[in-house]
Parts: structure tokens; sequence; C-alpha cells
């Protein structure tokens, strides 16, 4: 797209930032602001214009900050607001690991493509093993994120897919003329049930057998919010397809057979990871080979069960109306 | 809401029918209780199914026997009081 040059700009009047605007360094480049300006400055003007996009915050209130009683109730109160977040960040980090769960929410869009058809459609996906770096702290075995690996669980998609089902399903409801405002809570309490029930019967299942669990509590939850996406497919198509009826009829049953077949498939080649224990050869000395196939057999076992028995349960469960 | 509330009185029925189980009448009858498994060989983490079942069971009841003294009456409280 040609534009006519102009000749040069006239010099932008934009006031000098207050502070570094501390914009965290993203990986695409910045959107092109439009400008009136010619080619030849777009070179330059780049930079302006995003210290002139951070300080245009403070242009609107430049008029104010130039008394100095103001300056100090400003500062009064940014040290103030800034003392409350970390109060509230060292109690909250006592509960929640909030350095874990970032890494958790470390996607792209990419990824998040790349991952939803990978739960929809795992059967011609090759590698499902995660890949392992050194990590910052110099520790062995630290798993890239998911920014970097697809076979990574993450936590942005699970969230996002249950805050759909609980918003779908209501609407749903409010569509066949059944709606309620305790429709809300009602699923969404559902949904944290029937996860903590997972989660539970998975750690029990993991104490009986001896699966020593390495990973952590937050990728069980992960892999267990995987099957959300198949459920929302399942709902909304078998809406569009019978109006209203639920997931009754061939089309309905048919797409919550696949799904569900999907998600079972993609939790038991994520999961063997997981739960199995690795095929070394060179440990197996001490202990007979009766044994360990015997706990290797129990274990697979276990792990079937759960990825299609306790799946089919609880999708079951979640996609009645 | 009124998931989470059925939820909680399930598991509390289930805690308390798992504390309630008389060993020597019913749980020496089908092997399950403390004294009738040998750890002659097995270390912790090595034992088999049926030793795990036992330790689960028995360190359920000894360590959920007094809470639920506790858990209990409140629960009949709130019914007794508000339905």
């Amino acid at each position: 797209m040609q534009r006519p040059t102009y000749g040069q700009s006239p010099p932008l009047h934009h006031p000098v930032p207050q502070h570094v605007s501390t914009v965290p360094q993203l990986r695409s480049p910045p959107p092109p602001v439009p400008q009136s300006g010619s080619q030849p400055t777009y070179s330059s003007s780049p930079y302006q214009q995003q210290g002139g996009a951070s300080g245009n915050v403070f242009g609107a209130y430049g008029q104010f900050m130039n008394d100095p009683t103001a300056q100090v109730a400003a500062q009064f109160g940014q040290t103030a607001f800034k003392h409350g977040q970390e109060y509230v960040e060292q109690n909250f980090n006592r509960y929640v690991n909030v350095n874990a769960l970032k890494h958790y929410f470390n996607v792209t869009n990419t990824y998040v493509i790349n991952k939803l058809f990978l739960v929809l459609f795992p059967w011609r996906h090759k590698p499902w093993s995660r890949k392992q770096a050194v990590g910052p702290n110099g520790q062995e075995g630290w798993y890239l994120p998911p920014r970097d690996d697809v076979n990574s669980p993450d936590m942005y998609i699970p969230v996002m897919a249950i805050v759909t089902y609980v918003l779908l399903s209501t609407v749903v409801a409010g569509l066949g003329g059944k709606f309620q405002p305790e429709l809300l809570g009602l699923t969404a309490t559902t949904v944290l049930v029937i996860v903590l029930v997972e989660i539970m019967a998975l750690k029990l299942g993991c104490y009986l057998l001896g699966i020593s669990n390495d990973s952590q509590l937050y990728d069980l939850i992960a892999y267990s919010g995987y099957k959300f996406v198949g459920i929302i497919v399942t709902v909304a198509v078998a809406e569009l397809a019978n109006g209203g009826q639920g997931t009754g009829g061939w089309v309905g049953w048919s797409v919550f057979l696949y799904t569900f077949l999907a998600n079972s498939l993609f939790l038991m080649r994520s999961l063997k990871y997981v739960l199995l224990p690795e095929s070394a050869h060179g440990s197996a000395g001490p202990i007979q080979t009766g044994d360990v196939r015997s706990k290797r057999n129990q274990r697979t076992q276990f792990l079937f069960f759960y990825s299609y028995v306790v799946q089919l349960l609880f999708m079951w469960i979640l996609t009645r109306p | 809401m009124y998931l989470i509330g059925n939820f909680f009185y399930v598991s509390l029925l289930l805690i308390n029918a798992i504390a309630v189980l008389s060993e020597d009448r019913f749980l020496a009858r089908i092997n399950l209780s403390p004294s009738s498994y040998d750890p002659a060989f097995g270390a912790g983490s090595d034992a088999s199914i049926k030793a795990k079942i036992i330790n689960l069971i028995a360190s359920v009841r000894t360590l959920m026997r007094i809470p639920l003294i506790g858990i209990n009456t409140l629960v009949i409280v709130y019914g007794l009081f508000f339905g």
C-alpha cells in the first residue's frame, strides 16, 4: 500500500515518559501504529511511538502532576499499592505455588491450536514424550514449557474449556427455556466435584499400585481438564443437530463416542509416561522379572481403566442436559 | 452449591462406614485386619495391593476416630436445627 510522500513530518509532540514502561518483551514485533508520516521516518518513529504510547498515559495526567503535593500523594499511593501487592503475593504464595502455575500458562497461539487438534485427533501423533532440558536453577530433567513442546500439559486450555463448558451448558439450558441463575453455580460446582473425585481416584490408584508420583499435581489437574474440550464439541454439535433434545439421537451419541475415544487415547498416551514405570533393563536385576511384569500389567490395566471407564462415566455425566 | 453439600455428606458417610467396621468380627473374617498380614519381605512401597489396602484402612480408622466424633456432632446439630 503506497502512501504519498509528504516530505519530512513535523516533530511529534509526545511528552517524555515519567518512568520506564515495564512492557514484557513479546515475541511478535509491536503492531505498526498508523501514522500520517512519510516512509523514511518509519525506522525511527516506532521507538518514538512506543515511548510516546507509554508516555501518553501520563500525558493525560500531565496537568495534575505539576502540583508538588499531588506528586507526593501519587508517590504515596504507589508505594502503598506496591506494599499491599507484596503482602497479598506473599500470603498467596504460601498456598498456591504461583511460579509453578506460570509455567503452565506459558503458551502460544500455535501451541493452543496444535494441542486442540491433538486432543480431538490423537491417532497420528508420533512422539508423546515430553522434552527435557536443564532448568533455570541448573536442575536436571526440567521439562520444557508448553511454548516449546506440544506434549507438555498446560492449564490454559483446561481453564478455558471449563469456563466455556459452564457457559455453554447454561446457554443450551436457556435455549430450551429452562434457564435459572443458579444453573451457573450448579454447573461450576459439578465440574469442581468431578475434577476433585477424579484426582482423588487417581491418587488412590497410584498409592495402591505403588506408583511414585514424580509429576506434580498440576499436571494431573491439567490432564483431567482436557476432556472438557471433547465435551464442548459434543454439546455444541448435539445442540445444533438436535435443537434442544440434549445428546440423544444418532448425531449426539456418535459425536460423544468419537470425542470420548479421542480423549481416552490422548490420556493413555500422555499418562503412560507419568504412571507406568520406565522399561529400564538395567535396574531390573534384583527384582524378579515375573514380579515386574505383573506389576507392569497391573499398572497398564489401571491406566486403561482410568482412561476409558472412568472418563466415560464422567463425560457421560457432564454431557447430560 | 447443593452438589458440594451432597458430596460432603456422602464422603462423611463413607468414612464413618470405614471407621465403624468391627475388627475382629468382620475384618478378620475377610482377612483385611492389620494383625493378619506379615511385613516379612515387602518394603514400605513394595508391598502388595492387599497390604496397602490393609494399611490404608487401619490408618483411616486410627486417624479419623476422634475428628469424626466432632464432625458427626456438627452435622447432627445442623440437621436438627436447620433441616
